[in-house]
């Protein structure tokens, strides 16, 4: 209970603040937030974008963690976990591709550029989508899991060489990329103030929790339709 | 409608606000509903 | 290799007689080799067609040529488990042999259908396609041999997970996609260095990552395969 009323009030002053407090390029009262030059007022998408990014990856992680405990255990409420992490990951995969999608088209002209990092968001969004036709492809449960779970786990050990190839292949549009001319580095070390930080690191936190709220409905919602299943 | 194009970011933010809340009211009410459901199983 | 001890001996034994068994109906039928020696005799002349008499630059060539293998590879690699299913012979094989030894056999078997079938594909492409020239050879060589190797593995374990999801190959690019990218992705790379006349030090880090993918993916599904060859 108490997590959620601070969810409650954490994202709502995320949004408040976010998007609410002026920018200046010189900032001098603790409320004004810098302008990062060559992104302006479109800097605010940052603290929405950046944790739907951030909870895709963590809820493939999840996935397939669950998946693991899944082959070794064999018991099907792991399979729960990891299709329902799945299930939220694909929702937050797509909300940041649409997100950074408005976003791109603002700052670089197209909605879609194959900057690396949109490239290794589309192959995310591809692997969700094999993993949920893979799932519906069968019809058996303990094969379904078994199955997924194989997938998931084959997926998430190709998945990091990506961020060896993509740097080879194309020169980043991304802020904070090896292309962008204002520097390399994570955009939150060099570019943020400290409020924005703290704006940015709370919405973090709050998109987590948002996360594992979903996620213990999703799995408690599909406990009881199993068990109503179990029953007739 | 000139109030409207000066404050364009204060009337993204209420909508981003309403979203929001329609979400969170929407969990809150799920949550219960489960919690329901859970606790007719176990009788 | 010496002091091999006798589990493992008899391990290579029966990963070996999966590969002849597979290998001698494949003999018999021929069904693959005629039926992908057709796919990518079609794909290449469709991309001749669609070239007409304009010729593409070299980086898309060598682009187009590991489209035709994708494809080529993935109408045929599901081939060695959907077959098994088909004939009802799943359950024979799991009784017989070790979940390791039938994977490693039938990688064995993909790995030799591959490497011929890019073989072939390799030599009618730059027969065919005028505007694709290999300035350094031995580059492009290595590349297709451990391109051929990561697409066997890959393909291997997702051509065992659609067989046992009886989907019969509709999934099987869907699946394979996402897992072949980071190889495809670096092997076009290579064969754009190989098509610039790049030194054979310059491509060194592609093959560093498809050797790495390469192990990665083998051990990987040889560790998940016993999950999903046993109900």
């Amino acid at each position: 209970m108490v997590l959620k009323i601070l969810l409650g009030v954490l994202l709502t002053a995320v949004i408040i603040f976010g998007l609410g407090l002026p920018m200046s390029p010189h900032p001098q009262a603790w409320y004004e937030l810098p302008v990062i030059p060559g992104l302006g007022e479109k800097a605010r998408i940052i603290f929405f974008h950046v944790p739907t990014a951030w909870l895709s990856v963590v809820a493939f992680l999840t996935s397939m963690v669950y998946a693991i405990a899944y082959l070794r255990k064999r018991d099907l409420s792991y399979d729960i976990r990891s299709s329902a992490a799945a299930g939220l990951g694909f929702m937050f995969c797509i909300l940041a591709t649409l997100t950074g999608a408005v976003w791109a088209k603002f700052n670089w002209g197209s909605y879609w550029n194959w900057d690396p990092r949109e490239t290794s968001i589309f192959v995310l969004l591809l692997i969700y989508g094999a993993y949920f036709s893979l799932r519906s492809a069968v019809e058996t449960e303990e094969k379904r899991a078994a199955l997924s779970s194989a997938y998931a786990i084959i997926a998430a050990v190709t998945v990091p060489f990506f961020i060896f190839i993509m740097p080879r292949i194309m020169t980043g549009l991304h802020p904070g990329a090896k292309g962008d001319p204002e520097g390399a580095g994570p955009v939150v070390e060099f570019k943020m103030s400290p409020n924005m930080r703290i704006i940015f690191f709370s919405s973090l936190v709050a998109f987590t929790l948002l996360f594992y709220w979903m996620f213990t409905l999703r799995v408690r919602t599909a406990q009881v339709e199993a068990h109503n299943h179990q029953r007739g | 409608m000139d109030f409207l194009a000066q404050n364009q970011l204060y009337i993204v933010m209420i909508i981003v606000l309403a979203i929001w809340l329609g979400i969170y009211i929407y969990l809150f009410r799920l949550d219960g509903r489960v919690k329901k459901l859970e606790n007719q199983i176990r009788e | 290799m010496k002091a091999a001890s006798p589990p493992f001996r008899s391990f290579l034994r029966s990963a070996g007689s999966v590969f002849l068994k597979d290998w001698r109906s494949e003999l018999r039928t021929r069904y693959a080799v005629s039926a992908l020696l057709m796919f990518v005799v079609t794909t290449i002349a469709i991309i001749l067609f669609s070239l007409g008499s304009e010729g593409a630059s070299p980086d898309a060539l060598s682009g187009m040529l590991w489209v035709v293998v994708f494809f080529a590879a993935m109408s045929g690699l599901s081939r060695t488990f959907v077959m098994e299913e088909e004939r009802g012979t799943t359950l024979t094989l799991q009784l017989l042999a070790s979940p390791g030894a039938v994977f490693f056999g039938k990688l064995l078997f993909n790995l030799v259908l591959v490497t011929g079938l890019n073989a072939v594909t390799v030599l009618l492409y730059g027969a065919v396609i005028e505007g694709f020239v290999i300035r350094t050879m031995s580059i492009f060589v290595v590349t297709v041999i451990l391109g051929s190797m990561g697409f066997a593995a890959a393909a291997t374990v997702i051509a065992a997970i659609i067989a046992r999801a009886n989907t019969k190959g509709t999934l099987y690019p869907v699946l394979s996609f996402p897992i072949v990218l980071p190889l495809l992705l670096s092997v076009i790379e290579a064969t754009k260095k190989a098509s610039d006349g790049a030194f054979f030090a310059e491509a060194a880090g592609e093959f560093q990552l498809l050797i790495s993918y390469i192990v990665v993916v083998v051990v990987a599904s040889s560790m998940l395969f016993e999950f999903i060859w046993k109900d």
